[in-house]
């Protein structure tokens, strides 16, 4: 009897997070072709690099997830990224002193600017896309006018240390940084009172509104950790890259959309989770490398990123079609 | 009637701040004014105008094209990469077959989000990079060439009035017509306004949508083969910021992004306002840094002013900016 009501928790589990377990199968398999196409693939240090160049795509899409999941979305995370690599690289100024105060002030600069578009969004009930499109263009002429178009400056060692560096010179630190950020902000969408607020809101907006919900507040707050996030990302990719880029973002709009999508969590929102984007993210990342290593041209490359969005929403929405 | 009284709603904003700035223009720099600078103007709004109602038609519908910075770059690729002597088979082939390539990209769009039932956001994020990739392929460098006759015929002008101002106007009164005249686009607006009363009152609504995405492909045509015949070449990139200053255009002409509000009479003050910014900023010296700022600030000015639904009336604004208590109706819209 027990075993039975064991199994049949085991199916449930298994029926609820299936899109996960296909993602996770996904990356495997892919790992896999990655190994045939290319001996050395599997091999413990490019494992590694893989995932130290899923890592920045990650942590940006924390906010993306959140964004999406209260119904909206989030394009000004690109310019964010590029504002928080370039001001990092002038803040710290290769000074190992400055490496914390610039943090702070990168992350809260970053909050600042997903709280103007989380107000407009939320108060004004402007739509999201647009928004998070003019706070992005507002942040790029700002990031611009600062560094006068050619940014300046160095990483600091710690950063560096936290971009590049490893632990015992066996597991990467940007690595362990994105585990502790999973880790506390798949908790909060799970546990907290704000995370299960974020998926009402995201189901239903008038709903929530009439059972008490503060619905301005808690997407402004999902916006300015949205902001928080990309910014943080640029200045961690400054540890990476050592030198401040000003392109250095441009890709991660519609990657970090990507990765959400993938990852199963519903554009509509309030559906999904930050666990499918950690796949999707790696999925992306894998991929580019997997078309690397057998010298696909970007042209290829890009396609083939196309395709497996396609190819994926088609499984989600088939699997819904069912349902009904 | 009672729609006329609504479009001039509409369109009123959009045109007083579109003159108020080329007014502002003039005062600042005199040879604003030449009808010299004008021409010049026009043919530098024109792309924007196209992809402006490209994003429009889709717009409408309550969906959103993310590709159309793709169908643009690819087209222009395509027009730039035909054989480009003056023979009258290549201009025959330059103007008919990237209108064909950009109207089926459209409806590949279209096909996939209509018949899966897929976000249109996504899918066309996704068919964009593909649209891209095969764009690269074709030309992965800038280059090509276009027929000079093309050329001349595209940029150039007829006693004294630039070409591409009538190019322009045609088509906007063509589509105009469209939208306000046709079946078609009064399925549109009704498909913007509420897709499942649409659907029970018996408009086709996934016929409509497929055309919608077919249209906006074939707009991006447009701009794209436009933008080949003015820079006389190609190049793979240059759709990248059509895709953002599509909508913001879209919307600043007065286009509700939830569909089923607006149209594309409004379009050329919202080009002319985006446009102008950048030249006044040129105008004041003012370091080109700033311009992403301004357009930030206009974007978000636009947005504001058309979300508190402005109107001439003083109770209303007094009632919009003092009424503390919203009523639930306009929560979660």
């Amino acid at each position: 009897m027990s075993t039975d009501i064991k199994n049949s928790r085991i199916a449930n589990f298994i029926l609820q997070q299936r899109v996960i377990i296909l993602l996770f199968v996904l990356i495997i398999v892919m790992f896999i072709i990655g190994e045939i196409v290319s001996k050395g693939f599997l091999a413990y240090e490019h494992i590694c690099a893989v995932l130290r160049t899923a890592s920045f795509l990650g942590i940006v899409s924390i906010g993306q997830t959140i964004a999406i999941l209260t119904g909206g979305i989030d394009l000004s995370v690109g310019p964010l990224i590029t504002m928080g690599n370039v001001f990092t690289c002038m803040f710290i100024n290769g000074l190992d002193s400055n490496t914390l105060w610039a943090l702070v002030v990168i992350i809260l600069l970053g909050a600042f600017f997903g709280f103007v578009s989380g107000l407009g969004v939320a108060y004004l009930k402007i739509s999201p896309i647009v928004m998070t499109l003019a706070v992005g263009s507002l942040v790029t002429g700002i990031t611009l006018i600062f560094s006068q178009g050619a940014p300046k400056g160095l990483a600091s060692s710690i950063l560096r240390y936290i971009g590049v560096g490893s632990l015992l010179n066996l597991f990467p630190v940007i690595i362990l940084v994105w585990i502790v950020l999973s880790v506390f902000f798949i908790l909060l969408l799970n546990s907290s009172t704000f995370g299960r607020k974020i998926y009402y809101i995201g189901a239903n907006e008038k709903a929530a509104f009439l059972s008490g919900i503060k619905t301005n507040l808690v997407k402004t707050l999902a916006y300015s950790i949205s902001g928080a996030s990309a910014a943080l990302a640029g200045a961690l990719m400054a540890g990476y890259t050592q030198t401040a880029f000003l392109g250095i973002g441009n890709e991660y709009i519609l990657w970090s959309i990507a990765a959400v999508v993938i990852g199963g969590t519903s554009l509509t929102g309030g559906r999904g989770g930050y666990f499918g984007t950690i796949a999707g993210a790696i999925i992306l990342i894998l991929l580019e490398s997997i078309l690397t290593v057998i010298r696909i041209p970007e042209a290829g490359r890009r396609i083939a990123n196309g395709a497996i969005i396609l190819i994926l929403i088609s499984i989600y929405y088939s699997q819904k079609r069912q349902k009904l | 009637m009672k729609e006329k009284q609504q479009n001039l709603r509409l369109y009123i904003p959009v045109y007083s701040i579109a003159i108020a700035i080329y007014i502002f223009a003039g005062i600042i720099e005199p040879t604003f004014f030449t009808w010299n600078n004008n021409v010049n103007l026009f043919t530098r709004i024109t792309p924007l105008i196209f992809a402006g109602m490209a994003q429009t038609f889709v717009i409408l519908t309550g969906g959103i094209d993310l590709s159309i910075g793709s169908i643009i770059g690819l087209t222009n690729v395509l027009a730039a990469s035909l054989p480009f002597i003056d023979k009258p088979l290549n201009i025959v082939m330059w103007i008919f077959i990237p209108p064909l390539v950009g109207l089926s990209m459209g409806l590949i769009n279209g096909l996939i989000i209509s018949k899966g039932g897929f976000p249109p956001l996504i899918v066309t994020l996704a068919t964009g990079a593909i649209f891209q990739g095969i764009t690269l392929f074709i030309m992965p460098i800038p280059g090509g060439s276009v027929s000079l006759s093309i050329a001349r015929t595209v940029t150039g002008t007829m006693f004294k009035i630039p070409n591409s101002l009538i190019i322009f106007l045609i088509f906007l009164y063509i589509f105009h017509l469209i939208l306000k005249r046709t079946e078609f686009g009064r399925s549109i607006y009704a498909i913007g306004g509420n897709e499942a009363i649409a659907y029970e009152s018996g408009i086709p609504c996934s016929k409509v949508k497929i055309w919608v995405y077919g249209v906006s492909g074939l707009l991006g045509a447009f701009a794209g083969m436009f933008l080949s015949a003015w820079i006389f070449s190609a190049d793979p990139l240059i759709g990248g910021p059509y895709i953002l200053n599509s909508i913001a255009v879209a919307v600043i002409s007065g286009t509700a992004l939830s569909g089923g509000i607006g149209g594309v009479t409004g379009i050329i003050g919202g080009a002319y306002i985006f446009h102008l910014i950048n030249n006044i900023l040129n105008l004041l010296g003012i370091s080109t840094f700033y311009q992403f700022v301004a357009k930030g600030l206009v974007l978000i000015l636009a947005l504001t002013i058309s979300s508190s639904g402005i109107t001439f009336n003083i109770r209303s604004i007094l009632r919009t900016f003092f009424l503390k208590t919203k009523p639930i109706e306009k929560i979660g819209e």
